[in-house]
């Protein structure tokens, strides 16, 4: 689902597992989607940190 | 429903729980006891909130996959040599479930169910040319449950031109087969007689990039799976693979045929599909699956018992107005969209990314070709439940071009 949702941050495995793209922080024009991809996991296994800048 | 009370008799074969479950469900989720118990068909335990529904499904050692159907096996038939093939991994419970699925992950990854794609909108142009010039097609039984059938036939590397016995043979299991003990046994025999054959043929004859030659060729710690498995995994991939995809396809051109401002919407705005599939996937989700408790327990309040069976109501979790805004509204666009449509946990459907793929392709070929459409006759359409919820009769009308 993430990788439906946020295709540049999410990616799958040969297993059709979730793969994690990005290293370090999302980038800004990335952000919509990572909050969707988060907000549409069936596991809710996504969690986004956000620092205050 | 005719029943008395929906708390202690709710009847999921009842003709109008067919038709429209909801009222009886939010009926159930909305009064102190969410959690309903009845003694039909073999006697069963309803959950109809999210956060229950999603707890069950995570404690799989509590609530086993020992029988998944929401009805209880045939009793007192005797399946000879096949008695001990179930349909791995969605009858698995751990730690055999883990080999059993991980083995079958690799055909239903996204990169791997790509290839399926252009082969699909083909079959749907090929479809919808056969009703195009007519302006009326039946969308349940001429379009929806023509399709998923032979992309499983393709996968499984059986003729498509067998499709209509296969559809028969799982509707023989998943819709006449529940509250028909001979049906269901008789069904369940075609399916492992024709798979046991298939089996045999690969054997003797291997093929390259074929799911069956490569799963009699695959090992776990250094030994070939045993043919049982690969037995059990035909008989999941069409009986799990068939109804259900097909359910959904249904139900959204159902929903489709009635909002005429979703197609335009979703014609005009194509960057809305990720969403919309996932919000009717979400408010016509097909399936409920059943656990079977493995010890004695009380869950929720509810005094359950080893062998008891629970029906995990997937469509009653999804329209939980806890976990959803305006569950019962089809929001094209929602932006947060926790569905279980495909259950959760380590059952949570290994097809999913095939059945999105043909979902989207068969809704967006439709429109394409048939922009506005409308129902024939609404009193006319026949949905069947139980197991898988969807359209069985969907007669539409549309403008000829």
């Amino acid at each position: 689902m993430c990788a439906i949702a946020a295709p540049e941050l999410f990616g799958s495995d040969d297993y059709g597992n979730a793969v994690l793209l990005v290293d370090g922080d999302v980038p800004l024009d990335q952000h919509s989607k990572a909050m969707r991809a988060a907000g549409n996991c069936p596991e809710g296994a996504i969690t986004i940190e956000q620092d205050s800048i | 429903m005719t029943s008395t009370d929906p708390h202690t008799d709710f009847d999921i074969f009842d003709p109008q729980y067919l038709i429209d479950p909801f009222p009886v469900i939010d009926e159930i989720r909305e009064s102190a006891c969410p959690i309903a118990r009845t003694e039909r068909w073999g006697g069963s335990w309803l959950p109809t909130r999210y956060v229950d529904i999603v707890a069950m499904a995570h404690e799989h050692d509590l609530f086993t996959s020992r029988s998944i159907l929401v009805t209880p096996p045939p009793q007192m038939q005797f399946e000879g040599a096949y008695g001990g093939v179930a349909a791995p991994p969605i009858s698995s419970d751990p730690p055999e479930h883990h080999w059993h699925r991980r083995l079958i992950l690799p055909f239903f990854a996204p990169q791997a169910v790509a290839k399926y794609e252009q082969s699909t909108g083909d079959l749907c142009n090929q479809l919808i040319d056969g009703f195009a010039g007519v302006g009326a097609a039946d969308a349940a039984a001429d379009y929806a449950q023509q399709i998923p059938v032979r992309v499983i036939a393709t996968m499984l590397g059986v003729p498509t031109e067998m499709s209509d016995e296969f559809t028969s043979w799982v509707r023989g299991v998943l819709e006449v087969g529940l509250t028909d003990a001979k049906v269901r046994f008789a069904s369940r025999m075609k399916i492992l007689d024709y798979f046991r054959a298939e089996i045999d043929d690969r054997k003797a004859n291997p093929r390259d990039d074929d799911l069956i030659t490569t799963l009699l060729n695959s090992e776990v710690d250094g030994e070939k799976v045993p043919e049982q498995y690969v037995h059990g995994v035909c008989n999941l991939m069409l009986v799990a693979g068939v109804d259900t995809t097909w359910s959904a396809i249904g139900a959204s051109l159902w929903h489709l045929a009635q909002n005429p401002e979703h197609c335009a919407r979703l014609v005009a705005e194509p960057d809305l599909w990720p969403t919309a599939i996932e919000e009717l996937l979400r408010v016509y989700a097909p399936v409920t699956m059943a656990r079977i408790v493995d010890r004695d327990v009380e869950f929720q309040g509810c005094p359950m018992h080893a062998g008891d069976r629970i029906l995990m109501a997937f469509p009653a979790a999804n329209r939980d107005p806890r976990q959803f805004d305006q569950p019962e509204q089809v929001i094209l666009d929602r932006q947060v969209n926790r569905h279980v449509a495909f259950g959760a946990g380590i059952h949570r459907c290994a097809g999913s990314n095939l059945a999105r793929l043909e979902l989207r392709v068969a809704l967006q070929t439709w429109l394409e070709r048939i922009p506005q459409f409308a129902l024939a006759d609404p009193e006319s359409v026949t949905w069947a439940g139980g197991q898988v919820r969807g359209p069985r009769k969907c007669a539409v009308v549309f403008p000829v071009k």
